[in-house]
């Protein structure tokens, strides 16, 4: 019979990692189980844009203490993990943007969010790599972004130097319970805990399947594009009004280009192939809004898989009906807003009270079913 | 968007295999396309000479210039200077996204046959990213195609039998080449000259290459590698030593020799990019150039409707590139007995493609005794130590290595170390290549610049999906 | 390095290297052409700056991309144009 640990978290991407670093920093005894190595699956391949200007109205207090953990990384994390705060413009190319723009960023900043409207001349002071044909941009000055490879490593040692039970390479396939907890599955034997975070990314579904609780989590399947290396051809986070660009261009002058593009994939498979339409559309929209970037080759794109619920806001809470249980996920703009909710999971779980309200799936389960018997 | 063109067959590749299918397919009837990266087609075989060189008149380019005849006459569609970036499942068939001189091309068709070929290897030594080292095969182009001589004193090594026929032809030339150093024992022909003599035209061609090399008197260093190339922005010596018959460097004496151009080529490699991007399934078989797309005896692959032929499917050599390509058109053209017979034609042909490819394989214990130091990973700068230390860090998959490494993220995007890393990767984990595994294709095939893979467009144009919610 | 070739050249155009002018032969591929001019030095890698020049000619290796009238090319599959501005200094 293996020891039992206080938790259990299974899933290794940002939101299982915060919260397993977190408990163990709070006193617990913590295993941490992930079937591949740390932050590769959506936490490894996303754009790693730190944005208020795509984050959702409801998550804008969430990023804003969020912002601050990432920009503060080195002392929570240990290590630097290549956060850049710089300034992020939301560009509005036609009339039907602008609309889209003033609307949506005037929300944002009711929420607390610093973001300003400016018009054409002033966004180029901003960013002078900017193409002709802005009609208005949202400008925030802290927007940036982290480095995905980085925060892997950083999160790896953190969580050894805490002292969580670090299982790699090690896939979980069935929870059970049992008189002390639970016992979660896996080819090398089980791992028990008296807690459980089910931190499965896109795997939420099927693993809330095995505790008998119906969450359908839709599996987005998004196209992201790199550049080779260029001269310095911007110097801001670049987005555009509908949500649908996401660019960037590293120190070393790679430029990631997204915006939520979906390709084809599925949770079995992953990201399997990108559609050729969708990705020109994508790299047509990063051309018209910095046009030096015609002069680089397209190195090479990818698909990676994004959680989302059923109203696209998260699912970080208690799993009704199962005591001890939590899940965390699906946080939808997860890079930004992650590790501050998976750190207020944590504080639930250490019985201390969260800073703000965590988001509950009562809300997504179906009436009157998925409460497993106790 | 423009819709895709559509067609009933897309080839990939026009070389012998690839322009002999497209071929025959079309002029039995079917609509054919067929793509190349290249203005001509011809492969590498039969590069055709270009900007105004009048080309050897020598046998390749007879027979390519029947097949360029032959491909212009038929009913086929050649989309020759495109390159291709993208191609995908769809609900009917494949759809191919290229750039041609005249901005981006899409096509559709049930039917996509993968004739890309196969890629030089070269072994990595200390000084191979010298400017002024160039492989075999970018000799043969310059030759060719281009009517040039690399240098003013060259040294010819590495091994294989592109070895004698890039020696062959600068000594034709009137080159001066200073030495020809081949990993191989003199043995090693002679015991494969049974299955050769099994194709007595080949032979022949084989035994006038070696002759020309006697007569000129060029010195030959059987057994021999190159230890390291010395110059800083431009070669100017090159240290070779003796090499087991594996490749692996052994005791003895090295040789300085003054060259401003080293012509170095190890065999050859698979060109699985194609397959590899459509997950279909592959096999490692280090004869027939290392990852290979398991296909059937009418070449279909894993995936239906999609077939690989030539030395893409397997290292055997245009003779058998020309027959796949020739059987696979009867085949697509529904022409069951020509498509039969020419089949039984290759079984017929098997014994000699199988010595030569024997001869262009990689040598483990070679790859396997690269210096530390040395740069493995040309576009990334990334050192065998480094690839070392990164699987002792953890990095048990090759996909796993280039994330913490790099390699393989530069623009040639692992077609220059990829057959090396993953050797070195088996054998720091004492596992087995299967183990190790291909890097995941992702598009593009090759970097495209960016103004050219947008085509032209106007903003308002752009089919935005549904924005998020806020 | 002196690279030679067999036969005339074809007929030459203007074009600047690194703004300096020369002539080279229209319709040849680029690397081919600066080997000739003896520019066997194209660019330097990424990561550590070491010198490169064209590897294999037939596009696969990518050493001979470098900046053509401002776009990255492959100076393997680009035929000399009339006109043409290349850069060898400052290609990625």
């Amino acid at each position: 019979m293996s020891a039992r640990h206080d938790l259990v978290v299974v899933g290794g991407g940002i939101h299982g990692c915060t919260v397993a670093l977190m408990a163990a920093r709070g006193g617990l005894n913590v295993a941490l189980v992930e079937r591949g190595a740390l932050c590769r699956e959506a936490s490894g391949v996303n754009a790693g844009t730190l944005t208020m200007q795509m984050t959702r109205v409801a998550l804008i207090p969430y990023a804003l203490r969020a912002h601050a953990m990432w920009a503060d990384a080195p002392n929570w994390l240990g290590h630097d993990v290549g956060v850049v705060v710089c300034d992020g413009l939301s560009l509005a190319f036609t009339e039907r943007e602008e609309e889209l723009l003033s609307y949506r960023a005037g929300k944002r900043r009711e929420a607390g969010a610093p973001i300003e409207l400016i018009g054409a001349n002033a966004a180029r002071e901003v960013e002078p790599g900017l193409g002709e044909g802005v009609r208005l941009a949202g400008h925030c000055k802290v927007d940036g972004y982290a480095n995905a490879y980085l925060t892997g490593l950083a999160f790896h040692r953190a969580l050894i130097d805490a002292g969580v039970t670090l299982m790699e390479h090690r896939a979980a396939t069935g929870i059970d319970r049992d008189e002390g907890g639970f016992a979660v599955q896996t080819a090398q034997g089980p791992v028990r805990g008296k807690r459980l975070v089910i931190a499965g990314g896109v795997w939420i579904e099927p693993m809330m399947a095995w505790l008998g609780v119906p969450l359908p989590i839709k599996v987005l399947v998004n196209q992201l594009a790199v550049t080779e290396r260029q001269r310095p051809v911007m110097r801001t986070v670049i987005g555009i009004a509908s949500g649908l660009l996401s660019l960037k261009q590293y120190p070393h002058g790679t430029t990631v280009i997204g915006g939520g593009w979906q390709g084809v994939g599925d949770r079995e498979r992953g990201g399997v192939a990108l559609m050729p339409d969708r990705l020109i559309g994508n790299v047509r929209l990063a051309c018209h809004a910095i046009p030096a970037l015609k002069e680089a080759r397209l190195a090479r794109a990818w698909a990676g898989l994004e959680a989302e619920t059923a109203d696209a806001l998260p699912a970080v809470g208690p799993i009704p009906g199962i005591p001890d249980a939590y899940v965390c996920g699906s946080v939808h703009s997860g890079y930004t807003s992650g590790p501050y909710l998976a750190r207020l999971l944590a504080d639930l779980i250490l019985e201390r009270e969260p800073a703000l309200p965590l988001f509950p799936i009562d809300r997504l389960l179906p009436p009157q079913s998925g409460r497993a018997a106790s | 968007m423009t819709a895709p063109l559509a067609f009933d067959v897309i080839v990939l590749g026009a070389g012998p295999a690839g322009a002999t299918c497209a071929a025959t397919a079309a002029e039995a009837g079917r609509r054919v396309a067929v793509i190349d990266e290249q203005p001509r087609a011809g492969g590498q075989v039969w590069r055709a000479p270009m900007g105004g060189f009048p080309g050897k008149g020598d046998a390749d380019q007879a027979a390519g210039d029947a097949l360029r005849q032959r491909l212009a006459a038929s009913p086929a569609t050649g989309l020759l200077g495109h390159r291709v970036w993208s191609v995908v499942r769809t609900e009917s068939g494949y759809r191919v996204d290229t750039l041609g001189p005249d901005g981006p091309t899409a096509l559709e068709a049930p039917s996509l046959v993968v004739a890309t070929g196969a890629h030089e290897r070269v072994v990595p030594f200390p000084g191979w990213t010298t400017p002024g080292v160039i492989g075999l095969a970018a000799a043969t182009v310059l030759l060719k195609s281009h009517g040039v001589v690399p240098g003013r004193r060259l040294v010819v090594a590495g091994c294989g039998p592109l070895l004698a026929v890039v020696a062959a032809g600068l000594v034709k030339a009137g080159a001066e080449v200073a030495a020809i150093v081949d990993i191989a024992p003199r043995s090693a022909w002679l015991s494969r000259l049974p299955a050769i003599l099994g194709q007595p035209r080949l032979a022949t061609r084989g035994l006038s290459w070696a002759f020309a090399v006697a007569k000129a008197g060029v010195p030959t260093l059987s057994g021999h590698g190159v230890r390291r190339v010395e110059g800083g922005e431009a070669i100017s010596r090159v240290v070779i030593g003796p090499v087991d018959a594996d490749g692996a460097p052994v005791e003895g004496p090295e040789q300085v020799i003054e060259a401003d151009s080293l012509i170095v080529g190890h065999g050859l490699t698979t060109a699985s990019e194609v397959t590899r991007l459509l997950r279909a399934e592959h096999r490692f078989d280090r004869l027939r150039g290392g990852w290979i797309p398991v296909v059937d005896g009418a070449f279909q692959t894993s995936l239906p409707g999609l077939h690989a032929i030539g030395d893409g499917a397997g290292i055997r050599g245009q003779a058998m590139a020309s027959l796949a390509g020739e059987a696979l058109g009867w085949h697509l053209a529904g022409r069951t007995a020509e498509a039969a017979a020419t089949r039984a034609r290759m079984a017929a042909a098997t014994p000699f493609s199988d010595a030569m490819a024997g001869l262009m394989a990689q040598r483990p214990a070679q790859v396997r005794a690269i210096a530390p130091e040395t740069v493995v990973c040309r576009c990334e700068d990334v050192t065998r130590a480094e690839i070392d230390a990164a699987v002792d860090a953890g990095a048990t998959q090759i996909d796993q290595l280039k994330h913490f490494t790099r390699c393989g993220m530069g623009p040639c995007q692992g077609r220059s170390c990829a057959d090396t890393v993953q050797e070195l990767m088996a054998a720091r984990l004492g596992t087995s290549r299967e183990a190790v595994g291909q890097w995941t294709g992702r598009p593009p095939l090759r970097p495209v610049p960016l103004g050219e893979v947008i085509g032209a467009f106007s903003y308002v144009d752009i089919p935005i999906p549904t924005p998020a919610p806020l | 390095m002196t690279a030679r070739r067999l036969h005339a050249a074809p007929e030459r155009v203007a074009v600047t290297i690194d703004g300096a002018p020369a002539m080279l032969p229209a319709g040849e591929s680029l690397a081919t052409a600066l080997l000739c001019e003896g520019h066997v030095l194209l660019r330097r890698s990424p990561r550590d700056g070491t010198p490169r020049g064209a590897f294999c000619f037939m596009g696969a290796c990518q050493e001979c991309a470098i900046l053509v009238d401002g776009v990255v090319r492959q100076a393997c599959l680009t035929p000399v144009t009339a006109g043409m501005a290349i850069a060898l200094r400052g290609a990625p």
